[in-house]
């Protein structure tokens, strides 16, 4: 019972913050300046067109009204209508939620298939060259812009062999080869800057393991260090680590802004970059709605690992 | 740059890791080999790489210049067409008249020319299409080109009777681009996703955000395209269409954003290179509702404190041309009016001493974009040199329409004009130039209702007033830089007009 | 070998906070005013870094830049940390609802990406250096908050915080004599980090176009203009990349430098 209670109090919290969000994403909208009609309508439009089409459009009632419309269109799944062409916004967000999603989730996990053994290995050799090695490699890695790292990928791969498209991209289902091809320099570009800095928290997080109690009697008690740190340290050190993961996701999703921008990719980010360039604040809202439910959402599941991960957490968290 | 992977391959158990990279890379190579990039019908496809993705397609919805970039002439036709030295051709009209005062049109239509959807284009189409400019929401620019227009009748099936309030010579030019298009009057709901037009394209797909791919209109009434399929891929990022082009995935760069650029394509074993003219005046606006700039001495002194060639050769490569007035090469009444007003800084500190404007203190609030940024850095340094501060301010387009442009609120901006024969902008007063000049709008009005062999005479002369009452500072005309493989060939060389005409494209 | 990093990054912040303070009173030429007719030179005893595509004296923008850079890393640092490392020590301390006040707003603000930020005040404010570093601050406060509120968490757990609060101490005494002084490597990190990260944001904002004027040299902006002339002139991206790669290295490495200097358990280990 008290497992459901606590995850009743988590879904809680999840659809208060959603709330938020919401309320902040469409305060902060509507203070832009600039109209959606004045761009539509173009240079030289006269005072009466652009009202005519700014009540036309419903943007000339007041702001409750508008947001109680959007949130409620939202429970149904409906994100409202471009004010441009009219297309409903899900429709419009739903194939470029799949290129930032297959960025963003593989970009991760290169990125921490790199930068777990590399930083573990940091952390037990932090005395010998190849712990030095390690880390001077992951600080390089940190130091270089990622769109930086992207456009030499791209002269190297693309324009010099010739071996991977410069830019673009083709859907999984159009032709799967291809959509590999187009995947491999935008992955690795975001994850090269990612992977830099976790092996940096790896390697922290496990040197403090080595500091524990716990494992230096393993190792007293004849462990080998690696399969000491493995069997012990993973486990504790895997707290801080899904923090940071998760903190990560935030900057990974605005790197795969930078980076959809540097390969043309047509994601969510260059949606969002477009829509607000012509104030389509529909398409803004529901970008950006999807966006920061997204990281909710995972903030959601890291609370509940935490509690998983450290029983000391679950029982304080249940009290 | 990179050893090939076989290399990689050492004999030494160490290199296992370099081994392993190799490995993987072959497995990409080989994957990337069996891609198919190339398509099976190759030499009747083409991509053509753009920077603005449009934000509808429909052309009366928005006046972004994207719109009539990807369907003018290719999708949607009109009455006449221009050609790429601007002069007028038939397309959809065989032949027209006008009446002996000048106020009636009347048009001929090709009764071969059909709808991709199969209708014939008949007169009643014709007046669907005018008329709806009057009576919908449209982009406010082609509302102001067809206000000229009293009324628009089917004579019969074949013959349409345009008459006007008052002739005008413009209006003619004007029905050639986006204000004349003939709409299939079925299609008219959708416009925005759903092109309904007579042109030897349709559209096939619209993948937002990254293309619009349009296929030959396999009914088209006139010579068909030889092309089938061509894609319009849209870059945000100038630089990532360059390094497309680069890496062989586009076959045409419809125009280079970034003349600096220019050296990447200088392999003439791969690619060619145009340098035409469009219609797009980079304009150093000034506030004539300022008081600084009420005086003309003032005006004058900012545009002499200017050395456009080198403005040019700094922002823009040297890419373009230098025009003096608000006429760019292709207009039939262009001629090179860049001595007026022309560099000289020493005339240009005398003058400010004249007027006593020694402490001029000027905000410059210009969009984001490249010329305009890279430009605005230019005059500043320059303005600097004559003692006048400039204080520069950079704004998203957006808030630079809102603000500047419509809300009047800047001292000096900088845009480019890319309508074609956007002078008579210059004969608003409420206009965001707030320029006021009873002579230049008396001798516009004279040559657009002129009769046809004055008018090009009377738009040079009211093309010199502007240019002499310094009512703007005309840094420049954009260059068409045109980047096609070599395979490519008919590619118009100038923009006349805002369309990326497809018609007389092949590919070896 | 141990202490190499930290010597390495203090002698490259300190390398670039100098370059910063010299140009407050010194350049070989003006940073701003475009020179006709000396564009994208290489370099030579005139231009030790060449000119760049405006004709302006590259070493000069490098500069000037590290001006640009200090004041972006200091403000946004400053803004994150005054405001999350309280709130984070709020939270980790008081837990129940105060905590989950605090962290939901945090999530809600932290959910919120920063770019969007950039984005917005962009629009609102036009694009310039203080945009880009009020929004990389107001971004990175949910981190400050996030990682204080990890760290008090164990300290709270600690003997000594046990023995501390049995003893009746209340909890500002806790948090200024237990709590800061605990986790202050844990912020020192962070805060290192943040200033790497605002220096590499800013030249991601530059690179969108979100950040800079064109007049105020910035290395981001720098980057950005060189990529277009990549091909003809490579070296225009190796001054400010390099110079980039510099601050964020050196930053990188004294603020790891300082956490294993300051942190007892790892003197101990070593």
């Amino acid at each position: 019972m008290p497992v459901l209670a606590f995850l009743g109090r988590r879904l809680a919290i999840f659809a208060i913050s959603l709330v938020g969000a919401s309320m902040l994403i469409f305060a902060v909208c509507s203070a832009l300046p600039g109209e959606v009609a004045e761009i539509i309508l173009g240079e030289g439009a006269s005072q009466a067109q652009i009202e005519a089409l700014t009540a036309e459009l419903g943007l000339d009632r007041p702001p409750v009204v508008r947001y109680l419309e959007w949130v409620g269109g939202m429970l149904h799944g409906d994100f409202g209508v471009s004010y441009f062409t009219g297309q409903s916004v899900s429709g419009l967000m739903a194939p470029r939620i799949a290129v930032t999603l297959w960025l963003v989730l593989f970009a991760l996990l290169l990125s921490v298939a790199v930068a777990l053994p590399v930083g573990m290995l940091a952390a037990m050799k932090r005395r010998s060259w190849q712990g030095f090695a390690a880390t001077a490699v992951a600080q390089l890695g940190m130091a270089v812009p990622a769109f930086w790292a992207a456009i030499v990928l791209v002269l190297v791969f693309a324009v010099g062999l010739r071996w991977l498209p410069a830019n673009g991209y083709i859907p999984l289902t159009t032709d799967p080869v291809s959509w590999a091809a187009h995947l491999v320099l935008p992955v690795t570009s975001l994850a090269i800057v990612q992977s830099a800095v976790l092996v940096r928290y790896v390697r922290s997080a496990f040197i403090e393991v080595l500091s524990e109690d716990y494992y230096r009697t393993a190792r007293a008690v004849g462990w080998r260090p690696f399969p000491a740190l493995l069997r012990h340290g993973l486990r504790n050190a895997a707290l801080s680590l899904v923090t940071v993961v998760g903190l990560q996701l935030a900057s990974v999703l605005v790197g795969a802004i930078v980076i959809e921008q540097v390969f043309a990719l047509p994601g969510l980010g260059s949606q969002l970059l477009s829509a607000v360039s012509q104030r389509d604040l529909m398409i803004v809202q529901g970008v950006v709605m999807f966006l920061a439910a997204s990281v909710l959402l995972i903030n959601f599941l890291v609370d509940l690992s935490y509690a998983w991960i450290d029983p000391r957490l679950r029982t304080e968290a249940e009290r | 740059m990179v050893s090939s992977p076989t290399a990689a391959v050492a004999p030494r158990r160490r290199l296992r890791w370099a081994a392993l990279v190799a490995a993987t890379m072959a497995v990409l190579t080989a994957c990337v080999g069996q891609s198919p990039t190339a398509p099976t019908q190759e030499a009747r496809t083409l991509v053509v790489g753009a920077s603005l993705e449009p934000p509808t397609l429909d052309p009366s919805a928005s006046p972004a210049a994207s719109i009539p970039q990807l369907l003018l002439y290719n999708v949607y036709q009109t009455l006449v067409r221009m050609n790429e030295q601007g002069e007028l051709e038939p397309l959809l009209a065989q032949t027209w008249n006008v009446s002996s005062d000048r106020t009636v049109y009347t048009f001929k239509l090709n009764p071969a020319a059909r709808f991709a959807s199969g209708t014939p284009v008949t007169a009643e189409a014709v007046v669907t299409s005018f008329d709806r400019i009057k009576t919908e929401n449209i982009s406010a620019p082609l509302v102001e080109q067809m206000t000229v227009v009293k009324s628009t009748e089917a004579v019969d099936e074949h013959t349409v009777k345009v008459t006007l309030s008052h002739p005008s010579n413009l209006w003619l030019y004007d029905i050639s681009s986006t204000a004349g298009i003939v709409y299939d009057p079925a299609g008219l709901a959708n416009l925005g996703t759903a092109p309904a037009g007579s042109g030897p394209f349709v559209l096939q797909r619209w993948n937002k955000g990254q293309s619009v791919v349009l296929a030959a209109n396999p009914d088209y009434w006139g010579t068909p395209s030889r092309l089938d399929l061509v894609t319009f891929r849209y870059f945000a990022d100038p630089n990532a269409m360059n390094t497309a082009m680069l890496a062989g995935d586009l076959d045409v760069i419809s125009n280079l954003q970034a003349p600096d650029a220019l050296d990447q394509f200088g392999d003439t074993s791969r690619f060619t290179v145009m340098d035409g003219t469009t219609t797009g005046e980079v304009v150093l606006a000034l506030n004539n509702a300022r008081s600084a700039f009420k005086d003309v001495r003032v005006r004058r002194a900012i545009s002499m404190a200017i050395d456009k060639k080198a403005l040019l050769d700094t922002v823009w490569n040297g890419q373009g041309s230098l025009i003096g007035s608000m006429a760019v090469p292709t207009d039939p009444w262009y001629e090179d009016l860049t001595a007026i007003n022309g560099y000289d800084r020493a005339e240009a500190k005398k003058l400010l001493a004249a007027a006593k404007a020694t402490d001029l203190s000027l905000k410059l609030r210009v969009p984001t974009t490249a010329y305009a940024t890279k430009s605005a850095q230019f005059v500043e340094s320059a303005l600097r040199e004559v003692g006048v501060k400039v204080t520069v301010e950079e704004l998203d387009f957006a808030t630079w329409l809102n603000d500047v442009h419509n809300g009047g609120n800047y001292d000096m901006s900088i845009v480019a004009h890319v309508e074609a024969r956007d002078i008579r902008r210059f004969t608003d007063p409420d206009y965001y130039f707030h320029f006021d000049n009873a002579d230049f709008d008396k001798e516009f009005e004279a040559a657009d209702e002129a009769p046809v062999d004055d008018f090009v005479p009377l738009m040079k002369k009211a093309t010199r007033t502007l240019a002499t009452d310094a009512a703007a500072v005309w840094l420049f005309a954009l260059p068409n830089l045109v980047i096609t493989k070599n395979t490519i060939t008919g590619v118009p060389q100038n923009a006349a007009t805002l369309s990326f005409d497809l018609s007389a494209i092949a590919k070896r | 070998m141990r202490r190499l990093g930290l010597y390495v990054g203090a002698a490259l912040v300190t390398l670039v906070v100098a370059m910063a303070l010299v140009s407050l009173f010194w350049t070989p030429y003006d940073p701003t005013l475009v020179v006709a007719g000396q564009r994208l030179q290489g370099p030579s005893a005139a231009h030790w870094l060449g000119t760049d595509a405006m004709g302006i004296d590259n070493f000069s923008r490098i500069l000037v830049g590290a001006q640009t850079t200090i004041v972006v890393g200091v403000v946004s640092v400053g803004i994150a940390a005054v405001i999350g490392v309280p709130l984070g020590m709020l939270a980790g301390q008081a837990r129940g609802w105060v905590d989950e006040v605090v962290m939901r707003i945090t999530d809600i603000a932290y959910a919120f990406p920063a770019l969007l930020l950039a984005i917005l005040l962009a629009a609102r404010f036009g694009a310039s250096p203080v945009t880009a570093m009020t929004a990389i601050g107001l971004a990175t406060i949910p981190s400050f908050a996030r990682i204080t509120r990890a760290g008090t968490l164990q300290v709270m757990r600690t003997d000594f915080v046990l023995a501390a609060r049995a003893s009746g101490i209340r909890w500002p005494g806790i948090s200024l004599r237990h709590v800061l002084p605990n986790i202050a490597p844990l912020i020192g990190v962070q805060a290192s980090v943040t200033f790497a990260l605002a220096i590499l944001a800013e030249a991601a904002l530059s690179f969108l176009g979100l950040s800079t004027a064109a007049i105020v040299p910035t290395w981001g902006k720098m980057l950005r203009d060189a990529q277009t002339v990549m091909f003809n002139a490579p070296l225009q991206a190796v001054w400010p990349g390099l110079a980039i790669a510099a601050a964020v290295l050196g930053f990188n490495l004294l603020g790891d430098g300082l956490r294993d200097l300051l942190d007892p358990r790892l003197r101990e280990v070593s």
